[in-house]
């Protein structure tokens, strides 16, 4: 028979928890960010033409602000190709990962060039219920992504949910689990 | 040839960000692999995707972020700032839709010497309605210079 899942002792256990700074494995480049431009059809210069950014207020070419590229280049970058999760993982009865919600706030530009590092803390863990889960656990997150000079560039706030499969929650019933 | 410039005094609250839409068919999919080199099945493995409850795969938050993320960029010129992007994932982006990205002006104001301008902005699809909604603050210049 399963264990029974206690989010009482999850919560005493991790929330406060941070994990050990994280470095990317390489500087900020040119090609992963023309990688996400062109994902979503962006062909804005100042993210994609050094020559046209050399001219703008920035001086060069700077990442589009989004938190996700903020740390992707903050990690050490899914080699080999392997789901690497880049917000912290409490214990949960199930596995399965949806993001929520996301907030990000910028502080300054990335620049190519620039080396990240990313800090991640958990904020909160609680339990509720949803259609396909009854015992889904909810996590939020913040992450403080700095540059090689020890300044915050961004922080971000994520709110991620870990459920069961539909099957896992039918086999945790017949066990007479919730 | 340098691109449009907003200017916080040319802001009407009301305004629309012109948006654009995209196709989410299997080459959506693979580049939004490539474009976050977020690995995690359910974005990719249909098989995977069903088996966590799912009708199909779904865009992830990368790619959901960078196209956000873009009618802001699109709209503010090079000298603006995103100072915050907030948005959650209500409903799904799958292969099959058309996403449509759109903001609207909310406001404007000026808070610690910042000349800010707040947005809604969202993600669409026939199918679902309103799929991503989201709020951006955003630093614009001013024609003073400031």
């Amino acid at each position: 028979m399963a264990q029974k899942f206690d989010i009482e002792e999850v919560r005493k256990r991790f929330i406060g928890m941070e994990t050990p700074p994280a470095k990317g494995r390489y500087p900020v480049e040119h090609d992963p960010i023309r990688r996400h431009c062109q994902m979503v059809e962006d062909t804005n210069p100042l993210f994609l033409d050094p020559e046209y950014a050399r001219g703008t207020r920035w001086g060069g070419v700077i990442c589009p602000p989004s938190g996700w590229l903020a740390l992707y280049f903050a990690s050490l970058g899914p080699w080999p190709p392997a789901f690497e999760p880049l917000v912290p993982v409490v214990p949960a009865p199930g596995k399965r990962i949806i993001n929520l919600s996301q907030e990000v706030e910028w502080f300054d530009v990335i620049r190519v060039g620039d080396h990240l590092s990313v800090r991640r803390r958990i904020v909160d863990v609680y339990q509720k219920p949803i259609g396909i889960d009854p015992e889904a656990v909810w996590v939020v997150s913040e992450l403080v992504v700095t540059n090689q000079r020890d300044e915050v560039v961004c922080m971000i706030r994520n709110t991620h949910l870990f459920h069961r499969t539909p099957e896992e929650v039918a086999a945790a019933h017949q066990e007479g689990q919730p | 040839m340098k691109r449009p410039q907003r200017y916080w005094e040319d802001v009407q609250v009301g305004e629309e960000l012109p948006g654009f839409s995209l196709e989410i068919n299997l080459r959506r999919v693979i580049q939004q692999v490539s474009g976050t080199q977020d690995w995690y099945p359910l974005h990719f493995d249909p098989q995977f995707a069903r088996r966590a409850g799912h009708q199909d795969v779904f865009m992830n938050t990368g790619f959901l972020q960078a196209a956000l993320v873009r009618v802001i960029t699109d709209w503010m010129g090079d000298e603006g700032f995103l100072k915050k992007l907030y948005f959650e994932m209500r409903r799904q982006q799958r292969p099959g839709d058309v996403m449509t990205c759109k903001g609207r002006v909310v406001d404007k104001y000026v808070r610690d010497g910042q000349h800010l301008v707040e947005c809604e902005v969202w993600a669409e699809n026939e199918r679902e309605g309103v799929t991503t909604p989201g709020r951006a603050w955003v630093v614009l210049p001013t024609r003073e210079g400031t």
